[in-house]
Parts: structure tokens; C-alpha cells; sequence
């Protein structure tokens, strides 16, 4: 089986313990406002460009089989005088990611590490994620998941895991719906299902100013973890101002409709209260 | 304060130093003591540190056209001075100069009584007796080791390093701390003027470009024992580059398989500061090359850098570590140019690329002699034995050749190895069609080259080319000796030549194109966009370095968001620990946001503050050659 792969980070230091290698999986059932990550959204590969290099000189256009709307088909990639075209999204076979991964196990162990699993969502692709923990067994594994997915899917990949690291974006459901475009029922339950599962996780909170750093968002999400006795940490993640710096080149807008400007609230004492330790990324 | 001679002033002087009656040595004895005593004594009143150089220029020793008349037929390396290499600091400073002036030639002693007329002139009775008997205290010793590098650069000579500064500092230092004259802040604050003292003038001692000057300070490592050297001085001067946070003194650091962790993460806290160092040299592998390469086990301990990343021996090695390089990519492209075609196989064919490292080297090392060095009685007496001028030699007088294109040379290898060795999608004939006419009738050959076939830093098939290539570059330059009697000590780094020899370059078996930069030093392929650090850390820690240490790091661009908190940047501490303890001989880390230079290409005057790493020095990225920016933009690739 393949799965759909759009980058492979072999240094990460924000995605779990240790030095982590990330495998970015392609394909996001959401549609989060602040999202940093946009050649992470779609399902389908996405061709990317670097606009500061392109030089506008128009090889791209003149090789391109559809004009009207782009297929990712590759085919401007070589041509590019710049080299400033990539596709994001590659077809890989577990063996693949693992031939990519394992060479670098011995140093991955050293540095108390291993392989984190990201996207987009990457339960959109679970089977292949399973696979790939299977291919992978060797390492430390971690998956850094929005937790919307069906339970069944979730806790079949929860239990493949060393560790999971899931997202709570809002407690509130229309809130939810509203800044993400989908409901957070599933989440909570599945959150749940992470607190029974035993498995060690860790909360991650976007702090978006304005939406998600608010006090009430904050207990109320903190209330959640009341108790869960696995939960090692909670961690705030700063709102990254470049977020937005990727869409031009796959032709996509962003468009946040809450203040960028604004610095968030990183509320770290409501979890502290709670006994839950909390740091700020 | 600056100022530049009179019309006449250069005239009269000119005249004197140029006088036909003196030799070159006396001229530049005499030079330099007018040099010193047209200088003026400027001192801020806050200053405790002297000396701030005011003339701008000064006549050379060559009266009109006698240079070039002198040096024809003769092979004049860089500007044919003494230049790059480490001075007997420790012993100076201990000593003073008077014991020195008893056994040196006249015209260093001419040398000595000029600077100590000069220091006279800053009634510091400290600072006099200190130069001539020995410091007896560690403000002492700073003051006599600032005069004395300023008349180093005085004298003439050039890329002035600093030595293992924490390990002859140390008695000093101890002494008064023990004595309770001096307390740990106040030992910071001393070396804090120092070191921005090395900043005062630092523009009037230019290089290849604004920054390589050559100002390289060492720390850390062994003692003559082999014994961890790491001291309380070690990590005050990281705190004291830290919060200066100017480029120089540039800072290495010496470490090895048991150098305290905290020390990697002290030194990536200095990394993250964006100034392009520390760079890091492994004790366990320069130590053994360097006894390999005939140097005495006590003075490969000893070992610092020149002024970029060669390994030198303070006070005894008159070492030219840069005096020519071999362009490997270059080389194998021949190789594959002239023979492929009547290669039945890989292994023929390597052994054309080894017959052509021969042929390069015999080429080269004729082209380099006979030498031609000014004599430089001034740093003679900053040397451990001080009787003769250094210009003639001293205990070791090797060459240092550096070997550009490395990863683009095996890429090279491996590229010709699978596509027409192994798979024979290609055959040699098409293959080399292709090549030379720049891939135009065979693109999708290019676009395999360019980022499907093996390359060093992501694909383990190109390790072991890798050390059978470094293996052959060694073997290229064994057993020759060169006109001082010294050895060749091939290396890895690449200087300005890796721009020079890539611009020689038409299109590679590795995809390269014309007009494409080589990457610098020893790091990966500029094509393999994918590079993760991880892969680039484990298969640049090469077994095959030991035999090339001349000296050239591995360059690793880091995003600057690594460096955000403290778990991270532990993280990456780990990471530089984990190359050293993999067997990996030098690195250097960069923090760098690749948006913010590609901002300041475009808005120059908002980022005159930015400051990357060249080659082997750092400098600030506006001030450079748009061929340099580029090449960093473009190795900042896989940052992202
Ligand atoms: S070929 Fe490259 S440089 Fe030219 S317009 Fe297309 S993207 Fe830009
Ligand atoms: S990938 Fe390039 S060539 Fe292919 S459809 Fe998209 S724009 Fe056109
Ligand atoms: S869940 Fe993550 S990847 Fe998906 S839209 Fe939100 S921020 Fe982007």
C-alpha cells in the first residue's frame, strides 16, 4: 500500500521528546483559519512554488498541459530555470519512509527520539499510518493528530503509538465549527477514549488571538483534562506570524478574520492550577 | 581619530623604508618602527585596553616595481607575507620580550624596541614591565597581548589569529583569583573589552572580503596530557562573545568524546546569536591526523586554527595551510570526460579519477615554487624559537591543500556508477553526449541527475565513494615533500576556490549546470534540496577525514526557530555532539532564517545587522558579493 507523504523532516525539536524526525502526511478534514501548513491540506498532491525566487519568466506556463487548473501533474517542475517548483505529495510505500527513517536510527535513540507522525491529519490516512508504525517499529513512535476521526480509526492508530500529542483548538462546539469548519463532538469523544486508552499523550492549544487564548476557552479545556492520569503535558503554541507565508505559492489566500497583531494570552497557570504541567511554545 | 599621511609624510617615509642600502628584513624592522611612532596615542579614558589603529595606510618596503621585479620566477602565495599562522602567545606573555630580544636577529630586535616604545608611550608601568619581563597579572597580560597582536598587524603580516586564549590566560587568571585581586565579573569584563577591542580597526584589515581578517580565537580541548582542558576561562569567554555579539574575535572551540554536554549546549546558546560560530574542531580526530602527518604527539595537542578552519600548531609551525587547492569535482569530471568510454567497469574508471588526482597534484605542486615570502621580523620574535626569521621555516613547514566540490565529485561517481554501470539506462557514449552539450537533447537525464540518483549526505551508497575518494585525494599528495621539506596535508575545506573552480565547471554527471554554485567546505550537494541534518550528520562523519585534516568543516544551516527555547536548542546542542562522537573532524552551525535573506537581498538597509557565516569567517550578508549571498540562499534550502 502507499500513502501520500508531503515532507519528511528529519530534525524536529518541537514535535515530541527527543530529536524527532516528522513524517508530514498530505490531507486535512479541517480548515483551521490559522493554519501554517496549507500544502498539508488537500488530499491530492499540490504543486508549490517559491515565489521570491520565480523570475516570472513563463517556462512554467509553456510546458503546462492544463492551464485552467493544475493537475500537480510535474511536468513545469524540471523546466524551471529558477528552481523554484516543487510537488508537494509523493506517493511512498512504508518501505520507502522506513529506507528515508532508519538509517539515522542509532542517532534518533541517542537523542532520546524518534518518529513523529503529522500532517494535515494523519488519520486521514490510518491504514498507511499503521503500516508505517509496523515498518518503523524499531523507534519511539508519536503522532501529533487533530483527533477528528472516526473512534474507531483513532484508537486502532492510538494503540499503534509510544505517545500521542492531540490538538484541542476549542471547547466550544459552534466555536469549533465556526474557526475550523467542523464540529468537535468526535474530538471530545475520542479524547476521552485517549484518557482510557493508557497511553501517554500530550494537549497542544494554538493560542489565536482572540479565538482560542481565552480565559473561558482555557478552563474550559483544562476541565477536560482534569484527571486524565497519562496526560504529561499541555503545551501552548505561540501563533506563528509567517503562517500565512505558504499560500500564495499554491495559489491559495489566506485570510484570517481574527488580529494578527494582537499578541496572544498564553494562560499557563489555569493548567498549572490543575496540576497539569504546561509550557509555551 | 583616523588619519591618513601627508603627500609628504608618505614621501619622506617611503624614501627611509625603501632605502636600496637595507635588506628586506631591515626594511621592515624600520617600517614598522616608523609605523608605531607616527601613530597616534588615542585613548578613550574608559578604556582599559590600549591601542586603536589610526593611520589608515603605510608605504610598503618595495620601492616601485621592486616587488614584481624580485618575485619573478618565484611563486608568491596570497600577498607573499607572512600571514595565517599562531604565535608563541603563551610563551610572550609569560616571558615578555627582553629574554627574546637577547637571542633574536637585529632586526627584530628593532621590532621589540619599537613596540616597546610604543607601549611606553601609554604611561602604563604595568603594561611596560609586563612586555618586557613577563605579566604577572591577568589585566596584564590582556593589555600586553592587545599591543602586541596590534603591532603583529602593524608589522605587516596578515590573518593574525589568537591562539588557545583560556589555556594561556589561565595562570593568570587563577593567580589573581586566588590572590582575591580579582573577582569572576571582573575577569568577564576584561575579556569583554578585549575581545571588542579586536573590533576597533577589524575594517582596516580586510581580506577576500569585509570580516575575513583572521581574528580566530580557540578554546577548549586537551592539555599535554591528553587531559580535558576545558576551564572557568572557556566559558567566560563565551559569555563574554555572547554579550558583545560582535564577529570578532571569531571563537572555536576544541571538543571531544568527553567534553561536558553543557558545554555543546553554552556554545549553541553562542550559535543562536547568529554571529556564524562557534566552530567546532574533534580533538579525537585532528589529534591522530595530525601524528599521521608527522607532527609530535605533545604539539598536535596544541593544535588551534588559522584563520579560517587549518589546523596549526601555536608558535612552532610556519604551516602555509591554504597554499593552493585541488578542485575534486573537477577532477572527476575529467576522468569521466576522458575515460568512461573505455571503462569496462566502476573500478577502472576510479582509477582514472586516482590517476588524475595525481596528475593534479604533480601540476600543482610544481606551480608553487620555487616560494617567495617576505621576511617578518616581527612576528620572528612572537615565535617559540625566536633566532631566525620565521619567513625561512620553523619546526613545520607543511602545505595545506584544500579539495573543493567534494560532494558534487562523489555525486558524480555515484551517478556514473548506477546509471550506466549498473542499470545502463545510459550508455558511456550517451551519457557523455549528453553532458556535453549540457543536457539540451536529453533533459529527463538532468532531472534524474539533478534529484534521483545517490547523493553524499541522503543515499548510504555514497558513503563508502565518499572514502575511497578522500582515500585517493590522500594518497594523491602522500609521500611528496615540498621544497621547505614539509609534508602535504590535504583537507577538506574549500575557501574561496569552491566559487573559483565552479565557475570553471560546464554540466556534471551530478546534474550540476553551468554557472551553479559547488557547495563550501565539506557539506552536502547544493541539488539535494532534501538534505535533513540527521543524514548529513551521520555520513559526513567520514573515517576517511583523518587522513585529509587540513581543515574544512561541515556547514549545516539551521533554521533560527531551533534555537527558540531551551528544550529545543538542547536538542540541537545534541545534534553537534552527536557528529563529534560519530567521528565527524569540524563543524560549523548557522542560525538562519532563509525569508530573512532573501529580505535582505531586496532591503538591504533594514538588514546591515545580519550576520552569516562565508567560509570560513562570518560577515555581514549585505556587504557581500551577490555570488556569495546566492550560494548561502541557496544552502539554506532544506532550513525550511
Ligand atoms: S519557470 Fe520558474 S521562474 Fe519561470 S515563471 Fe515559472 S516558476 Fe517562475
Ligand atoms: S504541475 Fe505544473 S505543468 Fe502540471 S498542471 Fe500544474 S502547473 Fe501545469
Ligand atoms: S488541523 Fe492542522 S493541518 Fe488541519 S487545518 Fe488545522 S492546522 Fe491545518
Amino acid at each position: 500500500m502507499t500513502g501520500l507523504v508531503f515532507d519528511i523532516e528529519e530534525f524536529a525539536v518541537f514535535d515530541g521528546p527527543g530529536i524527532r524526525t516528522v513524517v508530514f502526511l498530505k490531507g486535512c478534514p479541517l480548515r483551521c483559519a490559522w493554519c501554517h501548513n496549507p500544502e498539508g491540506l488537500s488530499p491530492r498532491p499540490s504543486r508549490v512554488k517559491t515565489i521570491a525566487l520565480c523570475v516570472e519568466c513563463g517556462t512554467c506556463r509553456a510546458v503546462c498541459p492544463s492551464p485552467g487548473g493544475c493537475t500537480a501533474c510535474g511536468a513545469c517542475v524540471p523546466v524551471c530555470p529558477k528552481n523554484c517548483l516543487r510537488i508537494a505529495g509523493q506517493s511512498m510505500m512504508p518501505q520507502d519512509v522506513a529506507a528515508r527513517v532508519l538509517p539515522n536510527r542509532a542517532l534518533l535513540e541517542m537523542a532520546g527520539g524518534g518518529v513523529t507522525f503529522s500532517g494535515g491529519e494523519p488519520l486521514l490516512q490510518a491504514d498507511f499510518v499503521i503500516e508505517l508504525t509496523r515498518a518503523l517499529s524499531t523507534v519511539h513512535l508519536c503522532m501529533e493528530t487533530s483527533g477528528y476521526a472516526p473512534e474507531d480509526v483513532f484508537t486502532r492508530a492510538v494503540d499503534c503509538m509510544d505517545l500521542v500529542i492531540m490538538d484541542i483548538k476549542l471547547a466550544d462546539t459552534r466555536e469549533h465549527r465556526r474557526w475550523t469548519g467542523v464540529g468537535n463532538e468526535l474530538i471530545k469523544r475520542n479524547l476521552e477514549a485517549l484518557k482510557q486508552s493508557g497511553k501517554p499523550f500530550w494537549i497542544r492549544i494554538p493560542m489565536i488571538p482572540g479565538v482560542t487564548d481565552g480565559e473561558q476557552n482555557m478552563r474550559e479545556t483544562a476541565e477536560f483534562l482534569r484527571s486524565a492520569r497519562h496526560l504529561q503535558k499541555v503545551e501552548l503554541l505561540r501563533y506563528n506570524k509567517a503562517a500565512g507565508a505558504k499560500y500564495a505559492g499554491l495559489d491559495m489566500v489566506y485570510a484570517p478574520t481574527f488580529s494578527e497583531k494582537e499578541p496572544p494570552q498564553t494562560l499557563v497557570d489555569i493548567f498549572k492550577e490543575a496540576n497539569i504541567p504546561c509550557a509555551v511554545l | 581619530m583616523r588619519r591618513t599621511l601627508t603627500p609628504e609624510e608618505w614621501t619622506e617615509v617611503s624614501q627611509r623604508i625603501q632605502d636600496p642600502a637595507l635588506t628586506l628584513a631591515q626594511r621592515a624592522a624600520l617600517r614598522l618602527r616608523l609605523f608605531l611612532e607616527r601613530e597616534t596615542i588615542s585613548r578613550d579614558m574608559a578604556e582599559r585596553i590600549p591601542a586603536r589603529r589610526t593611520l589608515e595606510a603605510f608605504p610598503d618596503i618595495y620601492a616601485p616595481g621592486e616587488k614584481e621585479r624580485l618575485t619573478a620566477g618565484r611563486y608568491v602565495h596570497e600577498q607573499g607575507r607572512v600571514c595565517n599562522i599562531s604565535s608563541d602567545w603563551d610563551g610572550v606573555l609569560r616571558n615578555g620580550l627582553l629574554p627574546r630580544r637577547a637571542v633574536c636577529t637585529p632586526e627584530s630586535a628593532q621590532c621589540i624596541d619599537a613596540t616597546l616604545a610604543y607601549a611606553d608611550r601609554y604611561c602604563d608601568a604595568d603594561l611596560s614591565r609586563a612586555l618586557r619581563e613577563g605579566a604577572q597579572t591577568f589585566p596584564e597580560a590582556l593589555k600586553a597581548l592587545r599591543i602586541l597582536h596590534f603591532c603583529l598587524w602593524a608589522s605587516n603580516v596578515y590573518h593574525n589569529t589568537l591562539g588557545r586564549f583560556d589555556q594561556y590566560m589561565l595562570p593568570y587568571y587563577r593567580a589573581d583569583v586566588e590572590a582575591g585581586r580579582l573577582s569572576e565579573d571582573e575577569a568577564l569584563s576584561w575579556i569583554e573589552e578585549l575581545f571588542l577591542s579586536f573590533n576597533r580597526d577589524s575594517d582596516l584589515y580586510q581580506g577576500m572580503q569585509q570580516g575575513d581578517n583572521g581574528q580566530s580565537l580557540m578554546l577548549g580541548g586537551c592539555d599535554s596530557e591528553g587531559d580535558c582542558a576545558v576551564n572557568e576561562l572557556t566559558w567566560l569567554c563565551l559569555t563574554a562573545s555572547m554579550n558583545n555579539r560582535r564577529i570578532d574575535p571569531k571563537i572555536n572551540i576544541r571538543v571531544n568524546k568527553s567534553t561536558p554536554p553543557e558545554l555543546f549546549v553554552r556554545c549553541t546558546e553562542l550559535t543562536r546569536l547568529g554571529l556564524g560560530f562557534p566552530q567546532y574542531s574533534n580533538d579525537d580526530v585532528v589529534i591522530p591526523g595530525l601524528i599521521d602527518l608527522g607532527y609530535s604527539l605533545k604539539d598536535a595537542r596544541d593544535y588551534t586554527v588559522a584563520a579560517c578552519w587549518e589546523f596549526i600548531i601555536p608558535g612552532v609551525a610556519m604551516d602555509i595551510p591554504n597554499i593552493g587547492a585541488v578542485s575534486l569535482a573537477g577532477a572527476v569530471d575529467s576522468a569521466i570526460r576522458m575515460k568512461l568510454i573505455e571503462s569496462p567497469d566502476y573500478e577502472t574508471l576510479f582509477q582514472s579519477v586516482c590517476a588524475e588526482l595525481r596528475r593534479r597534484a604533480d601540476e600543482l605542486e610544481s606551480s608553487i615554487q620555487p616560494l617567495w615570502i617576505e621576511p617578518a621580523p616581527f612576528q620572528s620574535v612572537l615565535m617559540a624559537d625566536p633566532t631566525h626569521d620565521v619567513s625561512e621555516g620553523a619546526r613545520y613547514n607543511n602545505y595545506g591543500i584544500h579539495g573543493t566540490g567534494l560532494a558534487s565529485a562523489v555525486d558524480q561517481l555515484a551517478a556514473v556508477r548506477r546509471v550506466v554501470f549498473e542499470n545502463q539506462t545510459y550508455t558511456a557514449r550517451a551519457f557523455l553526449g549528453a553532458l556535453a552539450n549540457q543536457f539540451e537533447c536529453a533533459p529527463e537525464l538532468k532531472s534524474l541527475l539533478r534529484s534521483d540518483t545517490p547523493k553524499l549526505g541522503r543515499d548510504p551508497e555514497c558513503e563508502s565513494v565518499a572514502d575511497t575518494l578522500l582515500d585517493a585525494f590522500a594518497n594523491a599528495w602522500e609521500g611528496r615533500r615540498n621544497e621547505r621539506n614539509g609534508v602535504f596535508r590535504p583537507g577538506t575545506g574549500s575557501a574561496m576556490y569552491y566559487l573559483w573552480h565552479a565557475s570553471e565547471l560546464g554540466a556534471l554527471a551530478d546534474g550540476h549546470m553551468p554557472g551553479e554554485p559547488l557547495s563550501a567546505n565539506f557539506s552536502p550537494s547544493l541539488l539535494l534540496s532534501d538534505a535533513g541534518p540527521l543524514s548529513v550528520v551521520r555520513t559526513f562523519a567520514r573515517p576517511g577525514v583523518r587522513r585529509v585534516i587540513n581543515g574544512g568543516p561541515l556547514t549545516l544551516e539551521l533554521s533560527d526557530t531551533v534555537f527558540r527555547n531551551d528544550d529545543a536548542l538542547a536538542k540541537t546542542a545534541q545534534l553537534v555532539r552527536m557528529f563529534i562522537l560519530l567521528g565527524g573532524h569540524q563543524m560549523q552551525l548557522n542560525a538562519v532564517s532563509r525569508q530573512a535573506l532573501l529580505d535582505a537581498q531586496t532591503k538591504p538597509d533594514q538588514y546591515r545587522q545580519l550576520i552569516v557565516r562565508v567560509w570560513g569567517w562570518s560577515g555581514h550578508f549585505v556587504q557581500l558579493d551577490k555570488s556569495y549571498q546566492d550560494q548561502i540562499i541557496q544552502r539554506t534550502g532544506y532550513t525550511l
